[in-house]
């Protein structure tokens, strides 16, 4: 019985895994990324001479803009870049939900008002779209949806690996044994790599249904358990409820009575933008936005007040004065965009992320290891079938694809900032050449000849990034510059280069020295191979358990 | 795919019935995470209307439809899994229809 459970699960897992790896790849490396999303806008931006201004000016420019334009009644004006000099003092205000060039109005020292579209820069805004949607281009909801339910079966996935690992858990745990036999190597990373971010598997596979599909689960809920009244219940939950709109115009409090008035309701809480809404009328409210290390957040918390009078109207989304409901949903979403514990938590889901992308490429490495012997044991000459040698293509071609592309839409930012006028598209652009040209290039060479030059035109793209700051930096003359408090972006860059470099070496290597019946071998006629395992030849070196050939878990 | 003559034996062995046990707990699994989730809606703490309680009723839609998915396959055929998430549903059906009362307000 139990054995046949496994059997069936380990089905269940190869399946689930197939279908999935691939996306879920994208949207990991993708999701690392967005973790340092701000620093790397920066990296892209040219330093603007910025004239620090007080927070003073902000009910001037308020007025101002007001005066000039009257019917933009929703604006922000962000606190944290002007009070750190990043940004000049400016209301923005956007025309869609997500627009790569918001407006921004500004105060001139005349006591005028500019009005601009911002230049839509947006590497951080390319990067989230495509740890959202895995870069399935067109509506946004459609992508959302598809990685929706790619994480559904993530979720199956994860339970499936952990049933058919549970009975050689405890022997085979933190084991990776270095051997002749190269699956049983990937599958101990695989194994480890798993085991160990589990709890962080499922928070992020299961928050990410739910970011994927909750718009179906609402819908579903509305019919069945509010009889499609979820809507009375969903607005006597909001924030607003008591805000009765009012187009008579009114006087509102100046930015820094809200400051003051939030900051005497709770101390710890460090505002960071003011969203006002319905500014200038009598049901003028304002959002004070903010965080509160000490609690579980979505990304941010806000704090409700009246524009007019400054009287809170609603705590429901201020950490430490949320509802038991509101601030449990909080924690799951806290928990998915790592948005507390500051930079240890920060660059701790970075290499999360950046290992679950590993763990879904050696789950395909696995699979397509086991299909050859299955191949091998059935006797006759060793040609690797169709889907093995498609898999092995794929996965090559996708998965450096989205790395490359990343690595040349970032380095290019900086040399096309102020040369082209939308520099978001171009951002795209050239992502998408570089992920379409390694599929293409992939499926052309095959994996095992793919493999390596893919993964030196990686190394190569992630090098540009640092390399472009030395430029900057030797010769200011390009009109390139180096930023000396961003050298973050540049090292981590250039580390992602090395690794990315030594891999090409190793697969190199297996491509020759390898056995040539792999898909990732380059000697034989009819086999592709690939990468980034030690030779075969490697001694046998059990690593931290003597070797056991008598597992359950082998694929 | 498990051969007829291995059904047959006593403690018969799990029939895979990939796509039976699949549609089962994925479209079974979805409508009685729905109902579960309207029954905590409901009876749980708070009733239906407490303050942002319809967030955290939605979150736990995807651990209840998954894990129904997830551990569909033990069923021991594809008609079992029919039979016992079509019965589990009638029965959060019926005592969420009955017990369901008017909304507030």
């Amino acid at each position: 019985m139990r054995s046949e459970v496994i059997r069936l699960y380990r089905q269940v897992h190869s399946w689930t895994g197939i279908l999935t790896g691939l996306i879920l790849f994208v949207c990991f490396y993708a999701g690392a990324v967005t973790m340092f999303k701000e620093p790397l806008e920066r990296w892209i931006t040219p330093p603007a001479a910025v004239t620090p201004m007080a927070l003073d000016g902000a009910e001037e420019l308020i007025a101002a803009t007001r005066a000039l334009r009257p019917e933009v009644r929703d604006f922000t004006l962000a606190l944290d870049p002007v009070l750190s000099g990043e940004a000049p003092l400016r209301l923005t205000w956007t025309e869609e939900r997500i627009d790569p060039a918001p407006w921004a109005a500004t105060l001139d020292p005349d006591g005028s008002v500019t009005v601009d579209r911002l230049d839509p820069a947006g590497i951080g805004l390319l990067v989230d779209v495509l740890h959202r949607t895995a870069g399935i281009p067109g509506d946004l909801d459609i992508g959302t949806m598809v990685t929706g339910i790619a994480s559904a079966l993530y979720v199956v996935a994860l339970v499936s690996g952990v049933i058919v690992l549970l009975p050689s858990l405890v022997k085979d745990f933190l084991v990776l044994r270095v051997t002749a036999n190269l699956k049983r190597m990937w599958l101990d990373a695989h194994n480890v790599l798993g085991i160990v971010s589990l709890p962080f598997h499922i928070v992020i596979a299961l928050s990410a249904v739910v970011f994927g599909l909750h718009d179906q689960i609402y819908d579903a809920l509305d019919e069945v358990v509010y009889d499609g009244r979820m809507r009375t219940v969903i607005a006597a939950s909001s924030p607003f409820r008591g805000v009765r709109k009012d187009t008579g115009p009114a006087t509102m409090l100046a930015p820094q009575a809200f400051l003051e008035r939030v900051h005497a309701l709770e101390p710890g809480f460090a505002p960071t933008s003011l969203e006002y809404h319905d500014a200038g009328t009598r049901a003028a409210t304002v959002r004070v936005w903010g965080h509160d290390a000490r609690y579980l957040v979505r990304r941010e918390g806000f704090v409700l007040l009246g524009a007019i009078d400054g009287r809170v109207i609603d705590t429901e989304y201020m950490p430490g004065h949320q509802g038991p409901w509101s601030s449990t949903v909080s924690a799951f979403f806290a928990l998915h965009f790592g948005s507390f514990g500051g930079e240890v938590v920060r660059w701790t889901y970075f290499l999360l992320g950046l290992a679950g992308a590993l763990l879904f490429y050696t789950g395909n490495l696995l699979w397509i290891e086991s299909r050859r012997r299955t191949e091998r044991r059935a006797g006759g000459p060793v040609k690797q079938s169709r889907s093995t040698r498609l898999l092995a293509a794929g996965t090559v071609g996708v998965c450096l694809g989205c790395v490359g592309g990343l690595s040349s839409s970032i380095a290019a930012g900086k040399w096309l900032n102020g040369l082209v006028d939308d520099l978001h598209a171009w951002h795209w652009g050239i992502y998408y050449v570089a992920f379409l040209g390694a599929c293409v290039w992939a499926f052309l060479r095959g994996a095992a000849r793919a493999g390596v030059e893919l993964l030196w035109a990686s190394a190569a793209a992630s090098a540009a990034i640092p390399a472009t700051s030395l430029l900057g930096w030797l010769a200011p003359g390009l009109g390139l510059w180096a930023s000396p408090g961003l050298i973050g972006v540049d090292l981590v860059a250039l580390a992602g280069a090395l690794a990315l470099a030594s891999m090409a070496r190793l697969t190199a290597r297996r491509a020759q020295a390898g056995p040539q019946d792999s898909v990732w071998a380059t000697g034989a006629s009819t086999v592709h191979p690939g990468r980034s395992a030690p030779s075969n030849r490697t001694e046998v070196r059990p690593i931290a358990a003597p070797q056991s050939m008598t597992s359950t878990t082998e694929v | 795919m498990t051969s007829r003559h291995s059904v047959e034996r006593p403690r018969a062995a799990i029939r895979p019935d990939w796509w039976s046990k699949s549609c089962a707990g994925t479209l079974l699994g979805f409508t009685l995470a729905i109902a579960l989730s309207g029954l905590f809606t409901w009876f749980g703490p708070g009733g239906p209307a407490a303050a942002n309680k319809f967030q955290f009723t939605m979150w736990i839609v995807a651990p209840l439809w998954l894990g129904v998915v997830s551990f569909c396959f033990l069923f021991r055929s594809g008609l079992r899994a029919w039979l016992w998430l079509g019965g589990a549903n009638l029965v959060a059906y019926a005592l969420l229809l009955a017990g369901r009362g008017p909304l507030p307000h």
